[in-house]
């Protein structure tokens, strides 16, 4: 019982604090942070756990909307339907291009996810133009109808369900890093000649987290979809790409809560600068540059020390306060 | 049957837009390979050197002077990034100073947009005449583009070959750390190698920017070619880089011949074959981790 309890405690922790964001601050912007931290989740799973770093996350981002979209657009009425279907072509897309991309090399990797979002943009904006209606979107909000118990088309009854979702999300997360699994993760980014010495197989470990990593990076996707009501070419489009890896960076690379920490740091910083400045790309960037050379740690990484100590009033040892142990 | 007019100028309009991607794929190619760098500012050097060779034109109305304009602004900006910024975190991880040069990208692109502003420029095209090839009307300024390249090609293989500072880079490119252990300052290799590559996108920009539009986001919109002929040629390879390049070229203007659509999306199947294939690209080294 205390052991349960403790396990689940530091989660709801954080996410009681997010409950009370969302009570306090305005609706829109705790839902997109919420969305938001999911959408990095992925990222930070894939960049912290498994070594890859996706420049190409919008991609899969767009696989969940636009799934998400076509059924309540053109079929359903759903929304629930609609999710559950963004998530699973999520999986499809993930399983059909994983074998090619694990095999490659980090920076290959970085790339050829790069340029399948590109595409990923040229197919929903001129290809598919028929299906997707370009660069006006869809738009199917009043397509959507009333859901019994959490009504999705009323934001506040979907920010619980998204609030519980992302609860959800972050037990599974949490579960795969205290498992064999998880630790096989970190090992195949670590050495993976002597992961395979062990017996295991390096490309069935990457590509079952790719698999996983992706399809919480679609979910967020028809989270977006549902939440606006209307999808459009501009989620993936490539000025967007490094979004994830840059809140992922932000927040602290592998750490449970960094995509949380990063996610709020990162939409507040766009919010209160776009709010003042047209030109917002400019100073993202020249901060973005700024945080690069001052540290990589990221914010997270940095508070955690100083929190546990706070809170635990306990010595930590030495090599489980963050490093390579401990609950990373 | 295709055309065969149509066939040909669809061949020099491939060889051409080839051109233009090798020269901005040599500075990437160059950069992974010496100092384990993804430069995604080059797309910046190359927007920087189309919109200043479009400025110079507009105030002396002379193209060509325009474009070496370009190609020194180009230069300027990246040996200036590349002091400020890539000599302080050489030494990190890949994925680190990849998100700096996308930082970098970014405000790039902010920077541009606030001083030329939003709309679209039409460049004008410095060569009007055109050339008969086999009863086809051939732009003589795609031609140009083309020796360019292969000008640039040579003379890149001349100074890596000949010069002792390219010896010097090309043994960098197989092991940084003997080379530094013979007494060769390597942080001087990289800044020479950065603002070759940074000037190589300039002139890539200023050369292309008669053949589309000049706008802000011209850089994001070639970032998927350009990427797709590093990996297909190998990060690090210079011959590849060339033959992937034109590859690419002619992939894209061929395949929208057949069907306009194709353009886009038939790179990045040959890509998927080419990588199922060889996971490094055509030229790629095995030996290069991380």
């Amino acid at each position: 019982m205390m052991n349960v309890f403790r396990w689940w405690w530091d989660i709801l922790l954080a996410f009681s604090l997010l409950g009370l964001l969302g009570i306090f601050s305005p609706l829109p912007f705790a839902i997109e942070i919420i969305i938001f931290s999911i959408y990095t989740m992925g990222c930070s799973f894939l960049l912290g756990r498994v070594g890859f770093i996706s420049f190409g996350q919008p991609a899969y981002l767009a696989v969940g909307a636009y799934a998400t979209a076509f059924y309540l657009f053109y079929f359903g009425q759903n929304p629930y339907i609609g999710i559950l279907i963004g998530l699973l072509s999520g999986v499809a897309v993930a399983a059909l291009v994983g074998p090619f991309f694990v095999r490659l090399r980090s920076d290959y990797f970085a790339l050829v996810n790069l340029a399948l979002a590109v595409i990923m943009y040229y197919l929903m904006e001129k290809v598919l133009a028929g299906i997707t209606h370009g660069d006006n979107g869809l738009w199917f909000l009043t397509n959507m109808s009333s859901t019994p118990v959490l009504d999705l088309t009323r934001p506040n009854q979907f920010f619980i369900f998204a609030f519980l979702v992302a609860l959800a999300i972050w037990a599974f997360y949490k579960y795969l890093d205290d498992s064999v699994y998880g630790a096989c993760c970190l090992a195949t980014k670590i050495n993976e000649d002597k992961l395979k010495f062990l017996g295991y197989s390096n490309f069935d470990i990457r590509y079952l987290a790719f698999i996983i990593a992706n399809t919480t990076t679609a979910l967020a996707g028809s989270l977006y979809a549902v939440y606006l009501g209307f999808v459009s070419p501009e989620i993936t489009s490539p000025a967007r790409c490094a979004d994830p890896v840059v809140v992922t960076i932000l927040g602290g690379v592998g750490t449970l809560y960094g995509p949380i920490v990063g996610a709020i740091a990162y939409t507040g910083m766009k919010d209160l600068i776009s709010k003042f400045i047209a030109n917002w790309e400019l100073f993202i960037g020249l901060l973005l540059v700024f945080i690069m050379l001052a540290g990589e740690k990221g914010i997270w990484s940095t508070l955690e020390p100083i929190l546990k100590k706070a809170l635990f009033r306990r010595r930590i040892l030495p090599g489980l306060q963050d490093g390579e142990g401990g609950n990373r | 049957m295709m055309d065969t007019q149509l066939l040909i100028s669809g061949i020099i309009f491939g060889l051409s837009i080839g051109s233009i991607f090798f020269l901005m794929a040599i500075g990437l190619s160059l950069c992974f390979g010496l100092m384990r760098i993804i430069s995604l500012d080059q797309l910046l050097y190359y927007s920087v050197g189309a919109f200043i060779s479009y400025s110079i034109f507009v105030a002396t109305g002379n193209t060509w002077i325009g474009m070496v304009g370009g190609m020194a602004a180009a230069g300027v900006v990246s040996f200036g990034v590349e002091r400020f910024v890539y000599l302080r975190i050489y030494e990190r991880d890949i994925t680190f100073t990849m998100i700096a040069s996308f930082a970098i990208l970014i405000a790039g692109v902010g920077a541009i947009k606030y001083i030329w502003g939003l709309v679209p420029r039409p460049a004008p095209i410095p060569l009007e005449t055109q050339v008969s090839i086999l009863g086809t009307a051939i732009p003589v300024y795609r031609l140009m583009v083309i020796v360019i390249s292969f000008l640039v090609y040579f003379g890149i293989w001349l100074f890596l070959n000949r010069t002792i500072t390219g010896k010097a880079i090309r043994a960098g490119i197989e092991d940084v750390e003997h080379v530094e252990g013979l007494g060769i300052n390597v942080y001087r290799l990289f800044t020479i190698t950065f603002i070759l590559a940074g000037t190589l996108s300039g002139l890539a920009g200023a050369l292309h920017a008669p053949l589309i539009m000049v706008d802000p986001h011209m850089g994001l919109h070639v970032l998927a070619f350009v990427f797709m002929v590093v990996i297909i040629g190998g990060l690090g390879s210079i011959k590849g880089t060339l033959a992937s390049a034109f590859i690419v070229g002619q992939v894209i203007s061929l395949g929208s011949l057949i069907y306009a659509p194709l353009a886009q999306m038939a790179p990045f199947a040959i890509m998927l074959l080419i990588l199922l294939i060889k996971p490094t690209g055509l030229y790629g080294s095995k030996l290069l981790k991380r």
